[in-house]
């Protein structure tokens, strides 16, 4: 099981290593305008192949490169209900403050959990060696966090805290596994 | 002219789908006498890079797939592939992962590692470049 996942991040980590060649490239459609050619996806010939690395039917990271940005978008597992609203619940904690985060993308690609969008800009400011370790570091993070929770968490606890309409209090609880502070949950819950 | 080359096309593809055919079979029996380098070979030789039809590519990657998932020595199977394997076996391996398949993502995900340490990064930016897929 560890030696799959650090096959599956090793994985990873060589193919950014490798599809991190960016450079700047100003538009070709419209003047003065500076786009991330993998989101717009307007000219074939400045798109790289897109990579699929699956180490598993529920995870898999899809990488898709172009001239000028990176597109990394990551689906993790979740065993159950109450796992998959934690997760979103989390994620989308994060996805809000991506500007603080500079890579992240606010929106997770269509039937991914999270994206990141990684430009030229950010290469020539940050190194690309650290911009990759932080992606597998945020990777192993999740991992382990994971686990922990699931050691945690008892089966009974699991089935009740599904079935109760008021399931916020106990993500509540469950969000301080990720050392978040009350008054950012209530920020991000209720706005 | 389009028709004509459409037409064309079609006949390439029969052609291509009887070469794997053949080929399947001589991988099989490479794969009874346990010479599993070579039945790897075999799948990799004259792989449809350049056609368009994905019953061609299908029908390969599916020969190709039998092939990897048996070899068990993946260090001596590595030493005895040629360098001009390398490229297309590295276009298998992320078709490979992509199937989401667990045990043909395992064993892909062990290939990858061993054949990244032999080819280098730059196996994996042509695999990235190239327009001729698997």
């Amino acid at each position: 099981m560890a030696n799959s996942l650090r096959l599956y991040l090793a994985c990873i980590k060589n193919t950014l290593e490798a599809a991190m060649c960016l450079q700047n490239f100003p538009c070709q459609e419209v003047e003065r305008h500076n786009k991330p050619e993998v989101e717009l996806k307007t000219s074939p010939e400045l798109l790289l192949n897109p990579v699929l690395i699956c180490r598993n039917e529920a995870e898999k990271c899809l990488i898709e490169t172009s001239i000028n940005s990176l597109r990394i978008s990551l689906k993790v597992k979740q065993a159950d209900e109450l796992e998959n609203i934690l997760t979103k619940k989390f994620l989308r904690f994060l996805s809000m403050r991506a500007e603080a985060f500079q890579v992240l993308r606010r929106k997770p690609v269509q039937g991914y959990d999270i994206s990141f969008l990684i430009t030229n800009y950010h290469c020539e400011e940050m190194q690309k060696q650290k911009l990759i370790d932080f992606i597998i570091q945020f990777m192993e993070a999740r991992y382990r966090e994971r686990n922990k929770r699931l050691e945690g968490v008892s089966e009974h606890q699991r089935t009740t805290r599904c079935d109760r309409v008021s399931e916020t209090v106990h993500v509540k609880q469950h969000l301080r596994y990720y050392n978040v502070t009350p008054h950012c949950i209530n920020h991000s819950l209720f706005g | 002219m389009a028709g004509a080359a459409a037409l064309v096309e079609a006949d390439n593809a029969n052609e291509i789908m009887a070469r794997i055919e053949t080929k399947s079979q001589k991988i099989e029996s490479l794969l009874k006498h346990y010479k599993h380098v070579e039945a790897l070979k075999t799948a990799l030789d004259g792989s449809p890079l350049t056609t368009y039809d994905e019953r061609c590519k299908s029908a390969n990657w599916i020969v190709v797939h039998r092939a990897i998932m048996a070899i068990k020595d993946i260090d001596g199977m590595l030493n005895s592939l040629a360098a001009e394997y390398y490229d297309i076996l590295m276009k298998y391996l992320y078709r490979g992962l992509s199937t989401g398949n667990e045990p043909t993502c395992e064993q892909c995900l062990i290939i990858h590692e061993k054949l990244i340490e032999r080819a280098g990064l730059g196996c994996i930016l042509r695999c990235l470049s190239d327009t001729n897929s698997v």
